[in-house]
């Protein structure tokens, strides 16, 4: 059973180790279209700049292909290469019902599962040379386009909305458990479903013309690894040359306001590191929650800066926020040494 | 004693690196001749060649995500462990060898 789910995270992992340069790209190339735009009233205005339209057009496609791809990727590690093509199809199907990262996470593991299965199928020999290119991905697609579109993604599209919802009225209310929740969250599976649930909600409501819920999250995605990477340097005594080596690695994620560097920094001890990650998102989200730090685009990190209003603050929230993570690890890490030992 | 070995993490910049190079070290300090390929964010680094695999003893995967091209190393004893031990207990793997 351990075994077991140790290879499904195994799946997971390598799904999302495609997809994270998808995020990466898109990300920054939105980014960097919005900061050259000249801003509307209703945000970046595109009409009269038609090489930063494009520039945003071919980002915003490397973000859509995200799904496909993590989905493609996942059920390629599970069933190689005649799992492809079920992967990218009920990935495909999850950015359209809106059934997003987990609908995509759910989707590759079916279609790998499902292509496994048929490749157990006893066919005549004389079928068995078009099985992969033909039968697999025919019957897989079908399958795992059915139940998408007709079983499982509506519900796991609602449970999203639900949550977008939810996340909604939290704004209209308070603020700042707004702030906490969504910080809290960002940090918590850096980089997994729980993270992109809040990063798609702040880029929801960017198109709905607020900005700060981007703000506070971009504030916390890239707090993880800049958090962990300055524990490292503050005390370096606590740390193992590998680990201070991923350190500086994980800074270097973290200024591209990528969450997923501090995965497998905090891998080895989840339950002091996550802890301290979360604590500092959140205390970072705060921060910027409210000082009214809004972000304009659907990416966070130092790297959006010229997308930023109040970008003193941003930056303060930046700041804050790791260096909470990073004493509190710390704090964490050395009691967790036996007495006098130094690595 | 002669190794093959494989390393890859989820993101592929600084782990499967570094668990590459403290395999290498480990193997030289215990005296096994070894060779490690990289599966890093880059792809296929250092690749293993059919003589290599066929010429190893073991086979040492240490990865969090799917080896690629898992099927050259089909049919040889292996040692499968996260890239995390590679770094904190390189010399632990090497104890796991089948006897």
């Amino acid at each position: 059973m351990k075994q077991m789910l140790q290879k499904h995270k195994q799946y997971l992992l390598t799904g999302v180790s495609f997809a994270i340069p998808f995020i990466a790209c898109g990300g920054i190339l939105i980014a960097a279209a919005i900061a050259f735009a000249p801003m509307g009233p209703g945000g970046p205005d595109f009409s009269n700049s038609p090489k930063l339209k494009l520039i945003l057009d071919i980002g915003s496609i490397s973000f859509k292909l995200l799904l496909p791809v993590l989905a493609g990727y996942i059920s390629y590690a599970i069933a190689s290469r005649p799992g492809l093509v079920a992967g990218f199809v009920g990935g495909y199907i999850c950015g359209e019902i809106n059934a997003g990262f987990l609908g995509a996470l759910v989707a590759g593991l079916l279609a790998g599962h499902v292509v496994n299965l048929i490749k157990k199928v006893k066919v005549p020999k004389i079928v068995v040379p078009v099985m992969p290119i033909i039968i697999i991905p025919v019957f897989s697609s079908l399958i795992v386009g059915s139940l998408m579109l007709l079983v499982i993604g509506k519900p796991i599209a609602d449970l999203m909305e639900f949550l977008g919802s939810w996340l909604e009225t939290m704004s209209k209310g308070n603020a700042i458990l707004l702030a906490l929740i969504l910080g809290g969250m960002i940090a918590f599976d850096m980089g997994g479903p729980i993270n992109k649930a809040a990063f798609f909600f702040g880029a929801a409501m960017i198109k709905q013309g607020n900005y700060t819920v981007m703000g506070c999250t971009a504030a916390a995605i890239c707090i993880p690894p800049l958090g962990l990477g300055l524990a490292t340097l503050i005390n370096r005594k606590l740390w193992s040359e590998q680990e201070r080596e991923a350190g500086i690695a994980s800074l270097g994620m973290g200024m591209m306001g990528i969450t997923e560097g501090a995965i497998p920094f905090a891998a080895s001890d989840p339950i002091r590191i996550i802890p301290c990650i979360m604590a500092g998102s959140m205390v970072g989200a705060v921060i910027a929650m409210l000082s009214k730090v809004g972000d304009h685009a659907p990416h966070g990190g130092p790297i959006v800066l010229p997308v930023i209003d109040n970008r003193i603050m941003f930056i303060a929230a930046i700041i804050v926020g790791s260096i909470v993570t990073a004493v509190l690890a710390n704090i964490l890490k050395k009691r967790s040494l036996p007495k006098g030992e130094v690595i | 004693m002669k190794f093959v070995a494989v390393t890859a993490c989820p993101t592929g910049i600084a782990h499967t690196y570094m668990a590459a190079e403290n395999i290498e070290k480990t193997a030289k300090e215990l005296g096994y001749q070894i060779k490690v390929e990289t599966q890093g964010a880059m792809g296929i680094e250092n690749e293993l060649t059919a003589d290599d695999i066929a010429n190893a003893d073991v086979v040492i995967f240490a990865v969090d995500i799917m080896v690629e091209q898992a099927d050259r190393f089909e049919g040889k004893p292996k040692i499968e462990v996260p890239v995390q031990e590679a770094l904190k207990n390189p010399k632990g793997i090497f104890s796991k060898t089948p006897k």
